[in-house]
């Protein structure tokens, strides 16, 4: 490495920023568009926006109800993640700590899940939610939100489990601690990076998803951002300003989101390192 | 190393403890609800012929033969089959390649790493529908940034109608799809490189291990848990593309089949294409999601085993 | 650490508690309200529509109005889908036994899909349904006979023009086909983009062709052979009107491979194109992108001259068979067979009314509609091919496609799309 010091950090600080460049440009192109007239975005794409106007959001959001989506997006992500997180620590807790028999099939039971498309099974799940009474319920969107969210997470916190050291655990067990106060107190805050992960992920899935919102909810007052959205689009399908307005709106609240919270996860980030 | 560490975990212990099988119940409850009920019973319906949205008699592997050799269905398989591939190699090649490279750099705690990482990710926060709108503005022939820039640039010979050509159509969504997912995969790679304990390291560096050496023996070995976690994903992924090439080519695949991937024949398949004049073929869609199936589980068992194994060897 | 991530998990946990609380709020709040109003009133009947068109919302709302003050008790709410996910939402609520009380129906072998499963009642003597011409309750009847749908407007596709392109060219509308290449040539040579069309998107194939092909194999004809059995698309016409679609390629836009619907749209909106082969629906869609645009059409004309545009009704509002308010859907649907009705939906959708006879104050797309009663051919695609799997349909749209992507030949479209025709459709084989 040392030969190579010199230009090894110039080099990497290109490589960052020409893939931070290309990360972050179309979305600056979303947010910038949204504040110009529909002429402008064809006759000069490139250009930035001759004045910045709020009125396309105005209008925009004089015609849906944002707040209400909002507060049912923050509802079904939030709990949803929380679900997630309680019963997948937990299972892979057991799966990953444990060596039980059946364990490596139990993993694998919850891998299945990834491998078919969800969307087959949606005329029994229809008929499963209506029986449950919760077509129209948020709480369909947060249990299929949470049920589609668990192989993935399995994949994640067990792979993670099973690198940590044993050791502290014993230590814990010794002194006596029970299964649940080792999950809480050893190894979930060691585990903060990947549940960092997990919780992202699931949260940016539970908000985007578009599928089972549009099937289980019809009450306009039940939706959430992305549906709610998408139901302006037909109406705006020519008015491109407008729509790149309903883009940011559909997005920002997500970007904000992970701006405020990003720390928390970005600190368990790089928490484990320090260790 | 492994070795001393993975001592059988008490099994004394946890056998007092039965409350411990309490733990995967309510993971599983949930899960054997909302996913496995729902996609068993849809997965049966493979074996029923099927009149438009009316369940016939039971059928047996009909719908499986009809699938694999009557046209245009065989063919559209194989071809989509391709696509497939084509999207797990070079996400593989191209997304975690650079993801794990970026990972690396991140991890040597340059200057705006916090940053770095952010701009990485905030594209994995946007909805597909708004990704495949964003991407086909700016692969878009005519007003698109990328012709703009490649004419401002002087390489007017370059430009193409992207999603039109079959010829680009295919690998520009899943460079789209890379564009996408590198996020997370940097993610998963740098919190793989900070679970490396710091003492392994140092201990190597005194042993004189620098630059390549350290990335093969110390990094490389140590990352297998993530490196496997992402080649699972990403070939999981990679079979089931389908929100990408459906929000920015349709069902059908277009240019003329030229993205088709297995998910989205499956979805035609299944509810028709999204024009007004779908027709459902709801059995044959259940066969082939049956045989998308088994072909991710087949892989996906020998992969892990493959990789368990590898694990021990360790 | 432990400390911290405490702290994230309690605020957490009061967040949720929070929102539980907020929405079982609006729960108990939304719940009052309905109980009020009976108060004040007695029966009052909700029904809910489903319908792929988002963009009509408000002017849904108007017509419910409208209905409302002669039916004050029947309450109505218009819940539209995104029109490329509507048959997914729909089919899958219709097979668990759920759905809208009323539907928008897609019309022909599509809709009739789903009252052959069973899932759609039978509104056969309906008051109001002899207003409509035959062909127009042809898109919702089946073989039996039995009706299932009001239709609600025709379409109509033809080639729009921009007069002021053509008047500072000196051009006039084309009466014959050769006169209507001549046109397009003489574009082209002065640099103007003749024909807004792109290929990247199949339905804008079976668009034009359901256009151009009538001009080239003499329209109702040849249709009325297809319908017969006696003619197919081996016919050496049927094969000419695929090569004319081949051929009319070096009038389009640059790159017209990778155009789709809105980028045309823009170009023609935006003068950038001298015609727009498209739908009655696009005439608002345009003139909201560009209010300036002198906006004119033309019927396609034959080599004899002969004009057509093609129509065809796209869509009808039928009643879910498992509807708990049957009786009061039927009043709705009755309403929208008068005239009333007919002449609000001209004046705000602007679109041509299924019902005969309704005009509007808008010049352009009354003589449209004097067209398609007087210069109609069916879009035989829509209205006959909808069948087989895949359709016949989106499989001339993908043939088509890899036509002008020099993959298939023009003899192989027209092989392959009789081919797939003759698995389902039974004049072809006897």
């Amino acid at each position: 490495m040392k030969q190579g010091a010199i230009w090894v950090r110039p080099f990497y600080y290109l490589v960052v920023f020409t893939v931070a460049t290309i990360s972050l440009y179309p979305i600056l192109l979303m947010i910038l568009s949204s504040f110009k007239k529909s002429v402008d975005i064809y006759k000069d794409p490139l250009g930035f926006p001759t004045s910045f106007s709020l009125d396309t959001y105005r209008t925009l959001l004089s015609k849906i109800p944002f707040t209400t989506y909002f507060m049912n997006s923050i509802f079904v992500s939030i709990v949803s993640v929380v679900l997630i997180v309680v019963v997948c620590s937990l299972a892979s807790f057991y799966i990953a700590r444990f060596k039980f028999s059946w364990n490596h099939a139990l993993f694998f039971i919850f891998l299945l899940g990834m491998m078919i498309p969800i969307k087959l099974g949606i005329v029994p799940l229809f008929i499963l939610m209506r029986d449950l009474g919760l077509i129209n319920s948020l709480w369909s969107l947060i249990l299929m939100n949470t049920a589609t969210g668990i192989p993935l997470s399995m994949l994640i916190l067990t792979g993670f489990f099973k690198t940590m050291p044993y050791e502290l655990e014993e230590a814990a067990r010794i002194d006596g601690a029970g299964n649940l106060r080792v999950l809480w107190h050893v190894v979930l805050p060691l585990m903060r990076p990947a549940l960092g992960t997990v919780v992202i992920i699931n949260f940016i899935a539970a908000w985007n998803d578009f599928f089972f919102p549009l099937i289980f909810i019809t009450e306009k007052m039940k939706r959430t951002i992305p549906v709610g959205m998408m139901s302006l689009f037909g109406e705006h399908s020519a008015d491109w300003g407008s729509l790149f307005a309903g883009l940011t709106l559909a997005s920002l609240p997500m970007i904000l989101l992970f701006f405020i919270a990003s720390k928390q996860f970005m600190e368990g980030l790089t928490a484990g390192a320090i260790k | 190393m492994r070795e001393s560490t993975a001592s059988p975990l008490t099994k004394r212990k946890s056998s007092k403890r039965w409350t411990i099988h309490l733990f995967p119940i309510p993971a599983l409850i949930i899960y054997g609800m909302f996913v496995l009920y729902p996609i068993l019973a849809a997965l049966s319906y493979s074996f029923f012929e099927w009149r438009g949205m009316a369940r016939g008699d039971f059928i047996g592997f009909r719908n499986f033969v009809t699938l694999f050799t009557t046209e245009p269905y065989g063919s559209m398989f194989w071809n989509a089959f391709k696509h497939n591939i084509l999207y797990f190699v070079v996400q593989m090649v191209v997304m975690n390649g650079l993801a794990f490279f970026l990972a690396f750099i991140i991890y040597q705690k340059i200057k705006g790493a916090e940053f770095f990482k952010a701009a990485f990710f905030l594209p994995r926060l946007l909805s597909v529908i708004v990704v495949g709108f964003l991407w086909k503005l700016i692969l878009n022939p005519n007003f698109g940034t990328l012709n703009v820039l490649l004419e401002r640039l002087g390489l007017e010979t370059l430009q193409k109608a992207w999603l039109g050509d079959p010829g680009t159509a295919l690998i520009a969504i899943i460079l789209v799809n890379c564009w996408f997912g590198l996020g997370f995969g940097v993610l998963i790679f740098l919190a793989g490189f900070q679970g490396i304990p710091g003492e392994l390291i140092e201990a190597a560096k005194l042993d004189g291990a620098k630059g390549f050496t350290l990335l093969r023996t110390i990094y490389l070995p140590l990352m297998v848990p993530s490196i496997m976690i992402m080649g699972i994903l990403t070939f999981i992924q990679s079979f089931e593309a389908f929100e990408l090439v459906y929000a920015m080519q349709g069902s059908m695949g277009e240019p003329y089949y030229s993205t088709d991937t297995l998910a989205v024949f499956f979805y035609r398949l299944a509810f028709g294409s999204s024009t007004a004049s779908g027709t459902t073929a709801i059995g044959l869609g259940s066969a082939l999601a049956t045989v998308l199936f088994l072909f991710i589980l087949i892989c996906t068992t020998v992969f892990l085993r493959f990789a368990n194994k590898k694990d021990v060897q360790m | 650490m432990k400390q911290k991530s405490k702290w994230l998990w309690l605020f957490l946990l009061i967040f949720v508690v929070a929102l539980v609380g907020c929405t079982s709020n609006e729960k108990t709040t939304v719940s009052t309200t309905p109980d009020k109003e009976e108060g004040e009133k007695t029966e009052e009947i909700s029904l809910t529509i489903g319908s792929w068109r988002t963009e009509d919302v408000a002017k849904y709302e108007k017509v419910i109005a409208l209905f409302n003050e002669q039916h004050p008790d029947i309450h109505i709410s218009f819940n539209p889908t995104k029109n490329t996910e509507y048959n997914t939402v729909l089919n899958t609520a219709l097979q668990a036994g759920e759905g809208p009380d009323i539907f928008h129906l897609r019309p022909y072998a599509a809709g009739l899909k789903l009252a052959e499963a069973g899932y759609v009642e039978k509104i056969n003597g309906l008051n109001g349904l002899s207003t409509f011409p035959e062909e127009a309750l042809l898109a919702s009847r089946d073989k039996e006979g039995n009706q299932y749908g009001v239709p609600i407007n025709l379409s109509s596709t033809q080639f729009f023009y921009n007069k002021k392109i053509f008047k500072d060219n000196n051009l006039g509308v084309p009466t014959t086909w050769d006169e209507f290449i001549a046109l397009n040539d003489q574009l082209l040579e002065k640099g103007i983009t003749p024909i807004a069309m792109g290929t990247k998107e199949g339905w804008l194939l079976s668009l034009l062709h359901g256009i151009v092909g009538p001009a080239i194999y003499e329209g109702n004809d040849f249709y009325q052979a297809v319908l017969a059995g006696d003619k197919d698309f081996t016919d050496a016409k049927f094969i000419d009107s695929i090569q004319i679609m081949n051929d009319l390629k070096k009038y389009f836009p640059a790159n017209s491979e990778g155009l789709g619907m809105d980028d045309i749209r823009t170009l023609f909106a935006l003068e950038d194109a001298a015609m727009f082969p498209l739908g009655s629906w696009e005439i608002p869609v345009v003139l909201e992108m560009n209010p300036d645009l002198d906006l004119g059409y033309f019927p396609i004309p034959s080599k004899e001259g002969q004009k057509t545009v093609t129509t065809w009704v796209d869509g009808s509002f039928a009643i879910n068979a498992n509807s708990k308010n049957k009786e009061a859907a039927k009043v709705f649907l009755e309403f929208l067979t008068t005239k009333e009705f007919g002449e609000l939906f001209v004046k705000e959708f602007s679109m041509i009314s299924a019902i005969p006879g309704i005009t509007s104050d808008d010049t352009l797309l009354n003589d449209i509609s004097k067209s398609t009663a007087n210069e109609a051919t069916p879009y035989m695609w829509v209205t006959n091919f909808t069948g087989g799997d895949p359709t016949t349909k989106s499989l001339l749209e993908s043939e088509l496609q890899g036509m002008y992507l020099g993959q298939v030949t023009v003899e192989e479209v027209a092989a392959k799309v009789q081919e797939n025709a003759k698995t389902w459709y039974t004049p072809f084989q006897k």
